[in-house]
Order: structure tokens, then sequence, then C-alpha cells
């Protein structure tokens, strides 16, 4: 495997362990790696929108569906609870980790809370909506306002 | 990319944001677009939709037209 390969699914699987973002020298540690050649690979990843970086260009925003920073949409998985960066990633994260889990989020338009059992098989039944504002091509224009 | 109540709180929204009402999705199809885009998301085989991907994931959910056209130029 590759650098930027085992880069990308350490990042993945610090966030299924923990919840929360790793620091790129739990992720050099983690690889026995020099924490540069991690700052490269992150470089590497933000490019192919694998990671949206902060201002830093060391500190994970996004790692899809995955979020470095709190957010509204939370994922509840056998007792973690991650966050998520939008109301697709929520449902993402409980895909993503294969197990049954519960949806926290809210309507945007009054804050009514959203709580929802997801199975493996999907969400129970539910008549919410979701609604994406940016079309599917400009999606990447500006993805965190996405 | 957000939850709301219904179709009036949409409206509403979006209506405060001036912004277009975009097309409506259940949460069955979103639970299609989450387990087509990351439930192999952790592993090594991981990666991103292609467009052609992309457009018959949608068009398999039942998401149709121009704004689920990940290379549009104009969007329904």
């Amino acid at each position: 495997m590759d650098l930027d390969l085992d880069v990308k699914l350490a990042i993945y699987q610090h966030f299924a362990q923990t919840t929360r973002r790793p620091a790129p020298d739990e992720i050099a540690d983690r690889l026995e790696v020099e924490t540069p050649a991690v700052l490269d690979a992150y470089r590497r990843l933000r490019a192919q929108r694998v990671l949206v970086l902060a201002e830093d260009g060391a500190a994970i925003r996004m790692a899809p569906p995955f979020s470095g920073v709190p957010t509204q949409h939370v994922a509840e998985v056998e007792g973690r609870r991650y966050f998520a960066n939008c109301a697709w990633d929520v449902f993402g994260i409980i895909a993503a980790l294969q197990k049954p889990g519960t949806v926290h989020s809210r309507c945007e338009q009054t804050g009514e809370p959203l709580h929802l059992a997801v199975e493996q098989e999907g969400p129970e039944p539910s008549d919410w909506l979701f609604h994406c504002a940016v079309p599917a091509a400009h999606w990447w224009d500006d993805i965190v306002f996405t | 990319m957000l939850f709301f109540r219904s179709e009036e709180r949409v409206r509403e929204w979006c209506q405060e944001k001036r912004l277009p009402v975009r097309p409506l999705v259940r949460l069955d199809q979103l639970w299609g677009l989450a387990t087509a885009w990351y439930a192999t998301r952790l592993q090594p085989i991981a990666r991103r939709p292609q467009p052609a991907e992309m457009r018959a994931i949608f068009a398999r959910l039942g998401l149709d037209g121009d704004f689920w056209d990940p290379q549009a130029d104009r969007f329904g």
C-alpha cells in the first residue's frame, strides 16, 4: 500500500475508534513515519477531495462522513457520538460503521429535534425530508457551505 | 445538506434565505445515498463515485434531473 492510502485509512480508523479527528503526529506515530510526510499526504488527499483541512493545513475539518469539528448532526453508535458534516453524512457514518445507530439532528427551520433509529436496512419510517441547496455539479465549490 | 420536518418548513427556510427550493429527498432515499457513498469508506477499496457512477446511483434512487447531474451547467 502507498503512504496516501495508509494515511487515509489511519484517519478513518482513528475517527471510528475515538470519534475525534487525529492530530498529524498521531497518524505519524500509528504509521511509524515522520510528521512532515503525513502533512504532505494530507495535502494530496485534500487535492483528491478525500479531506478538507482547516486553514492551518494540518487540522482535519472534514474526512467525510466524519467531521473534525462539532456540528448539529450526531450519529450515536454503540454509545459513541460522532459528529457529521451534514444530514447526508450523519447517515453515512452509520453506513460506514456498519452497525445500528441513532441519528440526532434538527429541523433547520424550526429547531425541532430529530432522533431517528437507523438499522443496516435503513431508517425507521419517517416523513422528515432532506434538502440540499446546492446542485451536485457545485458541491465542491464550497463544500463547507454545501 | 439539511433535515426539515416537512415540505412547508423547507419552503419557509428557502424563502427566508432567498434560495430556490431544490428537489426534496425522502429519508429512505437518503439512506440509499449514504450507503452508496460510504458503506466501504473504512476499507482499502473505498473511493469516491465518479460522475457516471453518481448518475447511476441517483437514477436508481429516483433522483432525476439536472440538479443531480454532477456535470450539468443548468439546474432544475
